[in-house]
């Protein structure tokens, strides 16, 4: 099953090198959509079919955290898994992110966590190895 | 300087030249002087329960190799002046989230500002009433990478034991 991943993250190096690493530790590719905030995003997930979203959390116009509470109300795009990858190290904005559904990978990251964790999200690779 | 800031820094940078650029620092030596003095920078200022700046200058060869580096690209001809800048913005924002929970403890909540590239010729400072609290210099293959964190107010005791 090939994935369609939305990455929102306002630095464009930053998009480029996470759809790098992801295409690098083989996890099946589909479509792969790019925004540069919450905004673009949501207009991205009104668009596409989307199996994940990467999401930065710092970013102008609409931040991740608001991204994610808007996904949070419509019922077409709430259940769409969102994996945030972020600089953010305070450990109760992070619980705070968690208890909205999403999971958390702290930037600098290997290509492995980013993998693992699409796995543990998808399903997709397990007993693959 | 306060030694503990110092080692604190030194770690977090190196930990994330390497995971992000593949590049690996040591500590700045004597000996390691080269002719050229870091030019590129970039800083960003962030507030919590303390306040402060955080600026980077890097040579022009770690800055291309940051950037080749993180775009996975073969050589430097592919990168643009804005990829650059890009890069380093986003070295240093990550930089500066790695260092604050481990100075200010893992529950502080900080807020980081858009960080800024520092112009050619322009000095590393901090804002009206910060005060440097520390100054770290970091050798790579490339060439160098200084950092310098300036506080407003009382030095922070460092909590958190990087791991």
């Amino acid at each position: 099953m090939a994935l369609n991943i939305l990455v929102v993250d306002d630095s464009a190096v930053m998009r480029k090198m996470i759809i790098k690493t992801m295409g690098m530790c083989g996890i099946p590719l589909g479509e792969i959509k790019q925004a540069a905030n919450g905004r673009e995003g949501l207009e991205e997930l009104g668009k596409n079919w989307i199996d994940i979203v990467i999401l930065d959390i710092n970013m102008p116009i609409m931040n991740g955290e608001e991204m994610i509470d808007e996904m949070q109300q419509n019922p077409e795009i709430k259940d769409i898994p969102v994996i945030v990858i972020s600089t953010e190290g305070s450990s109760t904005r992070i619980e705070r992110l968690k208890e909205k559904g999403a999971r958390f990978i702290k930037k600098p990251f290997t290509p492995e966590i980013i993998r693992d964790k699409i796995y543990e999200v998808t399903g997709v690779g397990e007993g693959d190895e | 300087m306060n030694e503990k800031i110092n080692n604190v820094i030194s770690k977090v940078v190196t930990e994330t030249l390497e995971k992000l650029a593949f590049m690996f620092a040591s500590p700045y030596e004597l000996e390691d002087l080269t002719e050229e003095d870091p030019d590129t920078g970039v800083r960003v200022s962030f507030n919590g329960p303390f306040s402060g700046t955080l600026g980077m200058k890097v040579s022009g060869e770690v800055l291309s190799e940051i950037a080749v580096n993180m775009l996975g690209v073969d050589n430097e001809d592919e990168v643009t002046p804005d990829d650059k800048n890009d890069a380093l913005k986003e070295t240093i924002n990550i930089i500066c989230g790695n260092i604050l929970p481990a100075i200010g403890g893992k529950e502080a909540v900080f807020n980081i500002d858009a960080p800024m590239i520092i112009l050619e010729g322009e000095d590393m400072k901090g804002g009206d009433g910060e005060k440097l609290v520390s100054d770290v210099k970091l050798s790579l293959d490339e060439g160098r990478c200084d950092l310098v964190l300036f506080v407003n107010g009382e030095i922070p005791e460092v909590m958190e034991e990087i791991e």
